[in-house]
């Protein structure tokens, strides 16, 4: 269960350029439940998304996820937490364009102490998982949008966390390879993880296994 | 001094020391805004600036630790081959002897190893817990130990600037042994006295280590490698060389011995090292690590087996002490 | 994390990214190449010398009038050869001859051919030397320098030796020394002891100096005022104050240009501190989707100081090999006058191998030890970065 307590950003704060992304956040979210974060660009829910993600840290209040507070932990602890309970999709899907597929999805788990082989294994559930097993050995650069991110799927759930967190997933595939995003989340959902979804694309108004939807405008849920 | 100062290895050295010195000074400054206005409880940028900062200090300290232990048998070798020009040295021991600063500057740097370990150890302790909580205290032990550097760095320069190219320096021979006019061990002591006085302190060391009491394994320790050096050189160092005269603390670190000097004074210094470090983390931050005062047993009994060793080999080849 | 999987990982990298590398390894080749370079070619001379300086006598004992060096009295031999603890005490004769066509000097040692020599070098030449052919007639040997001049002259065979009462004496030429003596033979002439007295102008029961050998190291000082006491006006030079001045005199000359190649190293520190601090929006992309999938600072830190370390070692690697080669398989054109001097006879030189670990290692902590020192804080820079900053 995620827990956002009286979260704020301030960016640039006592700066001419003093900007509040997002102000006296209250949320609450259920396991396994699938949420939309729904607002346009500049609402603030990219910037929610990566305190979510522990991987920038609010200027003030709390993050509890299963009843560990995260907002301020030390960056040991931090990555810690993301590697074994986080999994991120980025809008960009932010490969590594000169490594192959398998290799970009084997990089979360490297510094986790797991031998090669543990690690080839955990690679094949998520590939095999995200639909994209025929191009393992493909390098990035010449894959398509839909299959770029697939990969990054993959990689997102290699360590098999408990939380995905996608940042506009869709905002760079057509129409088809949105469906078959949408998929993917399904089978996710099934497999009972919590989902987070942040985006204004209207596809995913009225699909039948989000569980809630929040909206956010200017930094306030509305 | 000129030429003692342009020897290749020297220089090396000199420059090494120099660029620790300069990276540690730039910690030193970072530390200092660390240590005033550290607060993990609040969620400022600036907080999180002084995190990312204490990161760079930690990088730049392992970086240092790491030199440093290399820079020692460096530093010796680098001595040794100025005994080539330096009237009346043979090997390391009469060069370090050159001068007042030379037995001083040893020691020293030894000590400094020790407190850099020291440190290493109360930063991975402070970094495993999600509040990092003896921060500030890490950030004020750093302050001593880049002090300390400071006046390593002096007393090096002070060191090699005074080692005179002219006038004759004594040997091994006369400083710990054969032809010298009166004992060198402290006390006054007899060899036999002296064993009894090692053999002692080893197992006193043993049971303050079960004590866990840290004062009495400071203590203990520090009486334990003080008596340990003297019979090593004196007694057990001629056992390796299975030589009755050939009293000295460096060459054992030569192959011709195969660098069992390396065995010997690492063990010990290891094993002093780690009651050295329950002793301080104790009284530091009342933590107790029992893994430390294991490894101080292990390393302490293993430099005690490898000095008897000797002896007790040389006994059955030979059927007789030296 | 496990050593082995995170290798993998780094080799991978610097595999796929080989060319932003390429710079920095070019000039990190450049500089070990000459820096490894002048130390082989020094340490290679130093033991060439020290060599030679072993096999010779302990003591020199010149004749000294008003601070210039004259003959010695052979009678002096029996003098020093009754104090107790000196053995071999022998006449050396040697000396200048300036030789006209090419105003070059010339140095002419005299070997006395039937005594049995200390000097553990003549004793070597003397082994392969057929001696009756030798002194059939007046004859030399000569090294490789002088060989080259006298051809140049056209005096292939033989070359008449002007002397002092102005008559010219016809010395043949025996034989050339090999060139890999030529470091301290180059222009050098040997030849019988009373022939070179005549040519130097020395008397028949004279000596340039007189050489002994004292066993017992202990007895050096002792001696010394013996040997004063027997004769005021000498002057005593000990083979252990030569080797001093000579090791000083390379300490010197080394420690010279290790401090010119300081001054190299800061100037390239700050290269290495500018290119890793400047680092490319993609370098930065990479750094940010590690962070963001896990990685700590910790862990990227480690990744980019390793492979740091790897670029400084290979090119170490590379940049020591080649100058290996350069020096000891090509004998180092135009870098080995430095150490020789141009000044009188053009030396071609080959050098012996001579490379222990202590030279390798003082190399290496020279080189890397700046090398990763200067990456150290840009490193740490880029590492800290807001995951969410770089990957925008």
């Amino acid at each position: 269960m995620i827990k956002v307590n009286n979260l704020n950003k301030v960016f640039n704060q006592n700066t001419k350029k003093e900007f509040k992304a997002l102000k006296d956040i209250n949320i609450e979210i259920q396991s396994s439940t699938c949420v939309i974060l729904k607002g346009v660009s500049g609402s603030g829910k990219s910037t929610l998304l990566s305190i979510l993600g522990a991987l920038s840290k609010p200027s003030s209040g709390d993050i509890i996820i299963n009843n560990d507070s995260i907002a301020k932990l030390p960056d040991l602890h931090s990555s810690a937490f993301r590697a074994k309970n986080l999994g991120f999709i980025f809008q960009s899907y932010n490969l590594f364009n000169e490594l192959n597929v398998e290799e970009n999805i084997s990089i979360p788990l490297v510094p986790l102490g797991f031998s090669q082989k543990e690690i080839n294994q955990k690679v094949q559930t998520a590939l095999t998982l995200a639909n994209i097993e025929h191009k393992k050995d493909e390098t990035v650069s010449n894959l398509s949008g839909g299959e770029k991110q697939r990969t990054a799927i993959a990689r997102a759930l290699v360590n098999n966390p408990d939380i995905i967190l996608c940042d506009e997933p869709t905002a760079n595939l057509d129409n088809a390879n949105s469906l078959k995003f949408i998929e993917v989340m399904r089978k996710l959902k099934e497999l009972n993880k919590t989902i987070i979804i942040a985006t204004h694309d209207p596809i995913f108004d009225k699909l039948d296994f989000v569980d809630d939807t929040i909206n956010i405008k200017d930094g306030e849920i509305t | 001094m000129n030429n003692v100062l342009l020897s290749n290895e020297i220089i090396v050295f000199l420059f090494t020391q120099i660029i620790l010195l300069s990276l540690l000074t730039i910690s030193f400054f970072y530390s200092l805004s660390i240590i005033k206005n550290w607060d993990y409880s609040k969620t400022t940028q600036e907080q999180y600036k002084l995190e990312k900062r204490s990161y760079l200090v930690i990088l730049i300290i392992s970086f240092t630790m790491i030199i440093k232990i290399f820079l020692m048998p460096y530093f010796a070798y680098s001595i040794d081959i100025l005994s080539h020009i330096v009237p009346g040295a043979m090997c390391a021991a009469g060069v370090i002897g050159a001068n007042e600063y030379g037995q001083p500057l040893l020691t020293f740097k030894v000590v400094l190893l020790f407190f850099i370990g020291i440190w290493m150890i109360l930063n991975t302790l402070d970094l495993k817990e999600k509040t990092y909580p003896y921060t500030k205290k890490k950030f004020y032990f750093f302050i001593l130990i880049f002090l300390l550097v400071i006046i390593e760095t002096i007393v090096d320069i002070l060191y090699l600037t005074n080692i005179s190219t002219q006038e004759p320096v004594l040997c091994c021979s006369v400083i710990f042994g054969a032809s010298s006019t009166g004992s060198q061990i402290p006390f006054n002591l007899d060899i036999p006295m002296l064993l009894v006085l090692f053999y002692l302190l080893y197992f006193l060391s043993i049971f303050v280590n079960i004590q866990k009491n840290p004062y009495l394994n400071i203590i203990v320790n520090i009486l334990f490698i003080y008596i340990a050096y003297y019979t090593v050189t004196y007694f057990f160092g001629t056992y390796v060389y299975e030589l009755p005269t050939h009293q000295c603390p460096f060459c054992m670190l030569q192959h011709e011995y195969f660098y069992i000097g390396y065995f010997i004074w690492g063990s010990l210094f290891l094993g002093v090292f780690f009651a050295f470090a329950y002793a301080v983390l104790k009284l530091l931050i009342n933590k107790s690590l029992d893994y430390t005062l294991k490894y101080s047993l292990i390393f302490n009994t293993l430099f005690v087996l490898i000095c008897s060793f000797y002896t007790l080999k040389y006994y059955f080849v030979n059927g007789v002490f030296l | 994390m496990k050593t082995s999987t995170f290798l993998n990982f780094l080799f991978l990298l610097i595999y796929k990214h080989k060319s932003k590398h390429i710079a920095i390894s070019l000039i990190s080749i450049l500089i070990v190449f000459l820096i490894s370079s002048v130390l082989f070619i020094s340490s290679s001379i130093q033991k060439e010398v020290f060599n030679t300086l072993d096999a010779q006598s302990d003591f020199v004992v010149q004749r000294i009038n008003s601070g210039k060096i004259i003959n010695t009295p052979n009678s002096w031999i029996e003098d020093f050869s009754d104090i107790n603890g000196v053995e071999n005490t022998q006449q050396r004769v040697y000396g200048q001859y300036f030789f006209e066509p090419s105003q070059k000097y010339f140095t002419i040692v005299g070997i006395d051919l039937f005594e049995e020599s200390t000097n553990k070098n003549v004793k070597k030449l003397l082994q392969i030397l057929n001696i009756e052919d030798f002194l059939e007639k007046d004859s030399m040997i000569i090294g490789n320098g002088v060989k080259e001049v006298l051809k140049e002259f056209h005096y292939f065979d033989d070359y008449s030796f002007k002397l002092h009462n102005r008559e010219l004496k016809k010395i043949s030429i025996f034989k050339a020394l090999p060139k890999d003596a030529n470091i301290l033979a180059n222009d050098l002439i040997i030849m019988d002891i009373s022939l070179a007295k005549e040519i130097l102008n020395i008397n028949e029961d004279e000596s340039t100096d007189i050489v002994l050998n004292i066993p017992n190291e202990l007895e050096h000082s002792n001696i010394k005022i013996e040997l004063i006491l027997k004769h005021l006006d000498i002057r005593v030079i000990q083979k252990e104050d030569i080797k001093k001045a000579y090791e000083n005199l390379y300490n010197y000359k080394g420690g010279l240009f290790l401090i010119l190649f300081i001054i190299v190293m800061i100037t390239f520190v700050l290269i290495l501190f500018q290119r890793y601090t400047m680092i490319s929006s993609s370098d930065k992309k990479e750094i940010g989707i590690l962070r963001a999938v896990g990685w700590s600072i910790k862990d990227v830190i480690k990744l980019k100081i390793f492979e740091t370390f790897i670029i400084a070692f290979i090119s170490f690697l590379i940049g020591i090999i080649l100058a290996y080669i350069f020096v000891f398989f090509l004998d180092a054109p135009i870098l080995s006058n430095i150490f020789l001097g141009f000044h009188n006879l053009e030396n071609s030189v080959s050098f012996s191998p001579n490379i222990n670990f202590s030279t390798i290692s003082t190399l290496f902590l020279f080189f890397i030890i700046p090398f990763i020192s200067a990456v150290l804080i840009p490193t740490w820079k880029i590492a800290v970065i807001e995951p969410s900053e770089s990957m925008k």
